[in-house]
């Protein structure tokens, strides 16, 4: 049975229209890409599940509940995460203080205690900058900070935008370790990447948008091997 | 996208020896240092014979509440609010209509002084619950226009507010204090505080104020506090975090309007009066934002120290300037400009420049000083 399952997603801004009825799944433990040029609609659809963006049609379904419905704050305390494209780290805060809001709405004092620690231990740099604002952070470390951030809800799924962006290749290489370390915790994960080469390799399956649909789904390394996207998103 | 980081190299050069750390190490130390000085004020104006002090300091006080009410709308919260004052107003006609004896509930001091919370509270959950859905600009002229629109109303529904005559007296404070006897001995015991007791209503009012400062800090740290900072930092991240915006801009809004109403039943007692509704216009609400502006917005001990600059430099440095000149005859009377009361919204806007250009951050920043990365539109 699938943990998230998109059908027929709409959705846009002003008069535009910008997706035209995705369909997603997503399986329990599995790590799913979303891969598509710039605008395709990956950054909108991730939105749309997050329930942060507003739909203009379509069902969602979260570990069978259906969360078309809900305000985005239900959906995270449901188990849905979202590291948002950008980090949008909260940069006036400390460390410590961004990584306690993202365990806003839980009240376990002692579990919330030993999430921090366990991300601690998949980003031991934020342990050393605990005290020091978000907004000083280094890109890379801000990149951190926001996955630890989403991680301190709880989640069963994280949905996390570009991780990769504006950071530099030591740190991307850091970050995707960071995301297999997670899977092998258990974590289920939809990931958004501009970098296709790198999602595909360890994902379980891919999604490829084009103009907002969906054009292809297959396996990671299906995706990898298929003529369409070497040539469209490898540079091959 | 506010969170750009300042070197998105990802190398280490913002170490924390290069300066990274903005953690205040001590917060309660600059309180304690503030606390300090307002103790020591009535203590050398006394010895001294008088140095007309302490009178002032009684708005000082007032207006530090309604600045830190003020605060936690657009320090914490990010909210430009630009009608303060008519939740100062609400507050100083619930207080008086709750005491005085011509209303029906002829309370005393106490429970309609703390009546003016909820009170407060409630009219801000009125304005707020349909206007926060609006962003940044929008929400300013809102609360402009309602600024406007209470002093009208105040003014014009003359049955129950008495309009321009304003509603007096209403109800001071029972508290232990020196009483004149008739033989001219003092003893110390309950009493009334009148409008003229001034160092008893120093004494009282700065004891609420610490409790008000003990209140909105830990208002700070509290969850609810870090929703508040939150959704001014990044509504969108918050979102994402479980934190519902409107709701937690509702709570913001309903806080600073129940101290701005609890500061309003105080200002009525010292005054023993509403005075009339044109105390509470625009100006006041200017004057609160001043005050958490020069003194640095979303700090406790900033909004303090700038409610000490900002009323201080208003009821004591000009008005000891005025009558200076006036007493000296250095310009005629009739010269509007020989009177430096007549500068001080000159003034108020000249500090709101250079802070702007100089010291965005106000006199004493949230966490440390130095630039900032990201910043409010």
């Amino acid at each position: 049975m699938s943990l998230l399952s998109v059908e027929n997603l709409r959705a846009g801004y002003g008069a535009i229209d910008v997706l035209h009825g995705i369909s997603i799944d997503v399986r329990k433990g599995e790590i799913v890409s979303l891969i598509g040029a710039n605008g395709a609609g990956k950054t909108s659809t991730l939105m749309c599940i997050s329930r942060v963006n507003r739909l203009r049609g379509g069902r969602i379904a979260f570990n069978g509940t259906d969360i078309t419905p809900l305000p985005a704050h239900q959906v995270v305390k449901l188990g849905l995460a979202h590291v948002p494209e950008g980090r949008r780290i909260f940069p006036r805060l400390t460390v410590r203080e961004n990584l306690e809001m993202g365990a806003f709405l839980r009240n376990d004092r002692d579990g919330i205690a030993k999430d921090m620690e366990d991300v601690f231990t998949l980003f031991p740099v934020l342990k050393e900058r605990l005290a020091q604002l978000g907004g000083t952070l280094s890109g890379g470390e801000q990149q951190m900070l926001a996955i630890g951030r989403a991680l301190m809800s709880r989640p069963t799924m994280l949905m996390m935008d570009e991780p990769s962006m504006g950071i530099a290749p030591l740190l991307v290489a850091r970050i995707f370790d960071a995301v297999r370390e997670l899977r092998s915790r258990g974590m289920t994960i939809l990931l958004v990447e501009q970098n296709a080469r790198a999602a595909l390799k360890f994902s379980d399956r891919g999604y490829v948008l084009e103009t907002g649909n969906v054009v292809l789904s297959d396996t990671g390394a299906a995706l990898l091997a298929s003529p369409r996207v070497r040539e469209a998103y490898l540079g091959e | 996208m506010s969170s750009e980081a300042p070197n998105p190299t990802g190398d280490r050069a913002l170490a924390p020896e290069a300066g990274a750390w903005r953690g205040t190490p001590r917060p309660w130390l600059a309180d304690l240092i503030l606390l300090a000085i307002a103790m020591l004020v009535p203590i050398v104006d006394v010895a001294s014979g008088g140095l007309g002090l302490i009178a002032p300091a009684k708005s000082i006080f007032i207006f530090a509440i309604v600045a830190l009410g003020l605060n936690v709308v657009t320090g914490f919260t990010g909210l430009l609010h630009l009608g303060i004052a008519a939740f100062m107003a609400i507050g100083v006609y619930a207080f008086a209509i709750l005491t005085n004896e011509s209303y029906p509930f002829r309370l005393s001091f106490w429970p309609a002084l703390f009546l003016t919370l909820p009170i407060g509270a409630i009219a801000g959950f009125v304005l707020g619950s349909p206007t926060l859905g609006l962003r940044g600009d929008y929400l300013a002229i809102v609360t402009l226009g309602f600024g406007e629109i209470v002093q009208d109303v105040l003014r014009n529904v003359e049955t129950v507010t008495q309009g321009t005559q304003g509603i007096n007296p209403v109800a001071k404070p029972f508290v232990p204090w020196f009483v004149a006897a008739e033989d001219g001995t003092r003893t110390f015991a309950w009493t009334r505080i009148s409008v003229a007791g001034d160092l008893a209503w120093y004494i009282l009012l700065l004891l609420i104020l610490i409790g008000v400062v003990v209140f909105v800090r830990n208002l700070e740290r509290s969850r609810i506090g870090r929703a508040w900072m939150s959704v001014r930092e990044d509504e969108l991240a918050s979102k994402a975090m479980g934190i519902p915006p409107v709701r937690t801009k509702m709570s913001a809004f309903a806080t600073g309007a129940a101290l701005a109403a609890f500061a309003g039943g105080l200002w009525a007692s010292t005054l023993d009066s509403t005075g009339e509704p044109a105390n509470y216009d625009f100006q006041v609400s200017i004057l609160a934002l001043c005050i958490v502006i020069v003194g640095g917005m979303g700090s406790v001990t900033g909004v303090l120290v700038g409610a000490v600059v900002m009323v201080g430099a208003n009821d004591i440095v000009l008005d000891r300037l005025t009558q200076f000149i006036q007493q000296q005859k250095l310009v005629s009377d009739a010269n509007v400009l020989g009177s430096p009361n007549n500068w001080k919204y000159m003034l108020f806007g000249l500090a709101l420049v250079f802070m702007m250009r100089f010291k965005p951050d106000g006199l004493v920043s949230r966490k440390g000083s130095g630039s900032r990365t990201g910043g409010r539109a």
